[in-house]
């Protein structure tokens, strides 16, 4: 049973694939100070999050079927600190709640810690905008933020967005059963502000200050901008009924928004509209003298959670720029034509090691013995005893084939 | 809000919680009273309260019989499944603060919210059920060689009764047998069929998504099917099947195949909605066994009325059969059966799933019990006949 278990359960866009990042590629040197970050990969946790929450995810929930009691079994059977890190595990209902802490040991002897690190809502709620069109999205931002704001929450975008994002509904639902010097908070700092400074308040939280981890980051959530998103939002609303969820993955996501798109930083970044910024300020100033009322332990600073002020030019990214969706259009068009030409020297390569196999084929074909083996083979399959003679040979054999 | 449990309130709670719990303890012990009539109270008996989607979920199934405890306890701990609203409080149990969803009455819950829990409880009791070893498909050299394509529907229940009779499709110069039927019902069929296999959208937004495109679904398109498979195996040795009574003579065998039974429109719209959720708990090659082995015989033992298309778009149904006969007489492709079969029939049915009937069905399910109302490992079989279609 794990002496203590850090859960950290959200929310999205704070750094958290970093994170995660990290602690994936540095699990032996974590073992030997006696923390374990259980993963075989990378997604390891957000499967096991799948699998807890019963969330389909385009296909990608068939690979989590299992996972949470896997990873909780992990995590049981180790003696020290293990590290649990999801962001999507914020929007579990009490019930999953409730299971969850049972199987990592809370109420058996395991000092269960929950960490939610958060992030003013000026920057969240463009953010998870962005995220949906990245998850095949049509929806237009004024539409977002319509539904958002709307208080009857009904719909599927604002049921997310809030289960994921209202941090005391949150901190309600995972720290019910945790005194709240057991809650960590870990605020996001605002922006310009030091890079390295959310990295020293996770690792504070953590207690990862004394390891000297490899820091440089494989895998991040790179943000696009104004013209780049709607880009995206209009090649979702092109391809969405043509490319399978499998595809768009690697070819949308992947190549064309991380790979791509999110390299173009110069143009204008998504911002809340001016209009909206005091509603979502207000909210922000209420979340916080809540959590401050609450005693849980904040780990930088609440005042954090205020955000920038509104800018003082907007950029819409439902009328963005033409000329600059162009530039961005151009971008992907010529990474898509670098990945085509990638993927034609592989198939002229797998044309050539095909060919060579059925020349291959042909020449065993050929032999005068083959067949006479084909027949012996055809009548040993058309019994037990033969079947099981064939496979013993070709055990001996060291083959996995089952034909001759 | 604050969540209502023993540990946020302490162990007597609110009045207002400790009636939440008087609720629970009396659909526990098989209650039907709607949350907004009742007055009772009790003290705590768990970690937090169940939502109220579970507890109107529990107090519709203890109307519709007598869920077993072990049942009583799995739907008061489920969660709905997949995105959505999350699991709500219930007015006048907690006060309603300034965070988290606002509480509600039960009675005023859309039928869809407590599918989705009904679901995730129903998908359990699939994952649960023990499946027969998966039949052999050996064929004697002698058999007759055949291949089944076309309506999806039609072709996996011929595929599985002949299976079951040791005569698998496939082999050498194999004769490849497109069924087929009216367009209206491959239609029904097309979308059943991919439902129990890959998932698929609701059925208007798919069926809209094809007409809109003007265009008949790739796994029911019978004359794209004819082409594909005349420029592989030769047109001689294609056939368009559109009398089932002919497919044993086909086939090589003597006895009639079983009629193919068709799928409520609720029947089919539970599996749509179960599915996804089965897929967290199975792997994939059994997940897709237990809808067809498990679920299936259950959704047909359940009965209701087969889907149809809608009315509106009789029309444009009628041409493109009318297109698709035109063009087969044209070709010339071998037809076994009157090729006037292609046009669209009359069929009484359900034009929409509705989610009050798709409730009803998934409470009688549940009620039903994991093992009770189905065979595994003996779902539909081949052979259409006009009185189950």
């Amino acid at each position: 049973m794990s002496a203590k278990v850090l859960l950290h359960v959200g929310t999205p866009k704070t750094g958290t694939s970093y994170l995660q990042d990290v602690l994936f590629r540095n699990q032996r040197l974590l073992a030997e100070h006696g923390i374990l970050y259980p993963a075989g990969r990378f997604d390891a946790h957000f499967l096991a999050a799948l699998d807890l929450m019963r969330l389909p995810w385009g296909g990608l929930e068939t690979e989590a079927v299992g996972a949470w009691d896997r990873l909780a079994e992990r995590v049981r059977g180790h003696r020290g600190t293990a590290i649990v890190s999801h962001e999507i595990l914020a929007t579990a209902s009490r019930s999953q709640v409730g299971r969850a802490l049972e199987s990592l040991g809370h109420g058996s002897g395991t000092e269960v810690h929950l960490v939610l690190s958060v992030r003013d809502l000026v920057r969240q709620i463009p953010a998870e905008w962005q995220e949906n069109v990245k998850h095949r999205s049509t929806l237009s931002y004024a539409a977002f933020l319509e539904q958002v704001r709307d208080p009857a929450r009904e719909s599927r975008i604002a049921t997310w967005f809030w289960g994921v994002q209202e941090i005391p509904d949150i901190l309600d639902r995972w720290g019910h059963d945790l005194p709240p010097e057991r809650v960590h908070l870990v605020t996001v700092p605002p922006p310009g502000g030091a890079p390295e400074l959310l990295w020293q308040r996770f690792s504070r939280v953590f207690g990862l200050g004394d390891i000297d981890l490899d820091l440089h980051a494989e895998r991040a959530n790179p943000s696009l901008g104004v013209p780049e998103t709607a880009l995206l939002r209009r090649v979702n609303r092109a391809a969405n009924k043509v490319v399978e969820p499998a595809h768009y993955r690697p070819l949308v996501r992947e190549l064309l928004a991380h790979q791509t798109l999110s390299r173009r930083t110069r143009s204008p970044r998504l911002a809340l509209p001016p209009e909206v910024h005091p509603w979502a300020q207000q909210l922000a100033a209420a979340w916080s003298e809540e959590v401050a009322r609450r005693g849980y332990d904040v780990v930088g600073d609440l005042a954090d959670l205020a955000g920038a002020p509104p800018l003082s030019r907007w950029s819409d990214p439902d009328r963005p720029a033409e000329k600059q969706v162009a530039g961005a259009a151009v971008d992907a068009i010529r990474a898509l034509l670098v990945e085509n030409v990638r993927l034609r020297e592989e198939e002229q390569r797998l044309h050539g090691e095909l060919a060579e196999a059925r020349r291959a084929l042909e020449r065993s074909y050929l032999r005068p013995s083959y067949r006479l083996r084909e027949k012996a083979v055809r009548r040993l399959q058309g019994g037990r005893a033969g079947r099981g003679a064939l496979a013993v040979y070709r055990r001996l054999r060291g083959r996995s084939s089952r034909s001759a | 809000m604050t969540s209502a449990g023993t540990s946020a309130v302490g162990p007597a709670g609110t009045p207002g919680e400790r009636r939440a719990w008087g609720w629970v303890a009396s659909l526990r012990e098989g209650g039907t009273t709607p949350w907004a009539a009742w007055t009772g109270e009790a003290e705590a008996r768990g970690r937090v309260l169940p939502g109220a989607q579970q507890l109107e979920l529990l107090r519709r199934l203890n109307e519709a019989g007598r869920p077993t405890p072990a049942l009583v306890r799995r739907v008061l701990e489920a969660s709905a499944p997949g995105r959505g609203r999350p699991d709500l409080e219930l007015v006048g149990a907690v006060d309603p603060g300034p965070f988290g969803p606002r509480p509600v009455d039960p009675a005023d819950l859309p039928d869809d919210e407590l599918v989705r829990v009904a679901t995730s409880v129903l998908a359990e009791d699939l994952a649960a059920t023990a499946l027969p070893d998966p039949p052999r498909s050996g064929r004697p050299p002698w058999r007759r060689r055949f291949r089944l394509v076309g309506d999806p529907w039609l072709a996996d229940a011929a595929r599985h009764a002949l299976g079951e009779r040791g005569r698998h499709p496939g082999g050498r110069g194999a004769t490849v047998l497109v069924l087929g039927d009216d367009l209206a019902t491959m239609l029904t069929d097309a979308w059943c069929s991919r439902v129990l296999g890959e998932g698929a959208p609701p059925w208007r937004d798919w069926l809209d998504d094809s007409v809109s495109r003007d265009r008949v679904p790739p796994r029911v398109d019978v004359l794209r099917a004819l082409r594909t498979w005349s420029d592989r195996v030769g047109r001689d040795r294609v056939r368009l099947v559109l009398d089932p009574a002919a497919l044993p003579r086909l086939t090589g065998t003597r006895r009639p195949l079983p009629p193919v039974p068709a799928l409520s429109a609720d029947g089919a719209e539970l599996a749509r909605r179960t599915a996804p959720v089965l897929g967290l708990l199975a792997l994939p090659e059994r997940r897709a066994r237990l809808l067809r082995e498990a679920l299936l015989p259950r959704l047909l033992a359940a009965g209701g009325p087969p889907l149809g298309v809608p009315l509106a778009l009789g029309g444009w149904v009628h041409d493109r059969a009318e297109r698709v006969r035109r063009e087969v007489l044209a070709a010339g492709y071998p037809v076994v059966g009157d090729v006037d079969r292609l046009l669209p029939r009359v069929r009484e049915g359900a034009r929409e799933p509705s989610d009050a009937g798709v409730l009803d069905l998934a409470a009688r399910l549940l009620l039903a019990g994991r093992d009770a109302g189905h065979d595994a490992g003996s779902d539909f079989s081949p052979t259409r006949t006009e009185d189950h279609r």
